[in-house]
């Protein structure tokens, strides 16, 4: 697995930091608030808020009507990662699975000139199964 | 049934799987039969699907559960054998799972993959799920004094459930 997927499940891997990315999903919080409504002190705050923004999972920006309070948001890259790396599996299957319908299929053409019959019992092999395309 | 994931299959996990299907013109228990027995014939050829340096190492899956999927080459005049894993259930003709491990898996990683093949009007759908991602991961949970399972279970409904709602909260920049 690639390296920025790990840290963002490593980042995920405490329980406290998973509270605080729930948290986060209904929208943008001051961190004060986050510690407050999780029951979190403040030096372990700060620490979780190192280890996520350090993997890229939360990012810090300006209140809006308020320049000096500053809120953290979620970031949706990472997600994305992890999402990708899903999407390639899937790409990675699918690839496998045309390649298997084209071969069965014309296994099973085959069969049918051979035996006149849907049974797909015909023992004899397609001699133009290896071709590919 | 000593295994510790099997309580809670992580089929019910989304976000922690892939999937694909493809429906052919071919009754099930001959899908079931070439997918298995002719692997080789139909597995994609080249560096991304297979092991060897040239993409030409053959590809092996013995019947029956407990049987390898591996695939074999030459190496400086050796045949060389790397096992991608087990197969955990055989019930031709619909379903199939075998143990999934990458070549760079440490040696407690394991992924799983399920093939079904469900009959059609026309012949077959069959759909692979390849789950358990969210277990390969560099902090294993027995570090953390948490069992797989349970942990497992809920890091992946976790995600599916962020995935999902991230996608509506996401945002340009």
């Amino acid at each position: 697995m690639r390296p920025d997927v790990d840290q963002t499940l490593a980042a995920l891997a405490d329980p406290s930091r998973r509270a605080i990315v729930e948290l986060l999903r209904e929208g943008p919080r001051r961190p004060s608030e986050v510690a407050a409504a999780l029951s979190i002190t403040r030096p372990a705050m700060s620490r979780h808020l190192r280890v996520l923004r350090g993997a890229g999972v939360v990012d810090q920006e300006l209140a809006e009507g308020d320049g000096r309070a500053r809120v953290i948001r979620l970031r949706p890259a990472p997600f994305e990662q992890l999402r990708g790396w899903i999407e390639e599996i899937e790409a990675f299957w699918g690839d496998q699975l045309a390649s298997f319908k084209a071969h069965a299929e014309r296994v099973y053409a085959a069969r049918l000139r051979e035996s006149g019959s849907p049974s797909g019992e015909a023992p004899e092999r397609d001699p133009e199964g290896e071709s590919q395309r | 049934m000593s295994d510790i994931l099997e309580p809670t299959r992580p089929a019910a996990i989304p976000g922690d799987q892939a999937r694909a299907s493809v429906s052919l013109k071919v009754p099930p228990a001959l899908a079931f039969e070439i997918f298995t027995a002719e692997i080789d014939q139909w597995w994609r050829r080249g560096l991304r699907y297979r092991i060897a340096r040239d993409g030409r190492g053959i590809l092996h899956l013995e019947p029956g559960v407990g049987g390898r999927l591996f695939e074999s080459f030459e190496l400086h005049g050796r045949t060389k054998v790397i096992e991608t894993g087990r197969i955990t259930a055989w019930e031709p003709p619909a379903r199939l799972c075998f143990e999934w491990r990458a070549v760079n898996f440490k040696p407690d990683e394991k992924t799983e993959v399920e093939v079904e093949f469900t009959a059609t009007a026309t012949g077959t759908m069959v759909t692979v799920t390849h789950r358990g991602w969210a277990a390969i991961r560099p902090d294993h949970p027995a570090r953390h004094h948490l069992e797989a399972a349970p942990f497992l279970a809920m890091m992946g409904r976790w995600w599916g459930d962020l995935l999902s709602s991230l996608r509506l909260y996401a945002r340009p920049s």
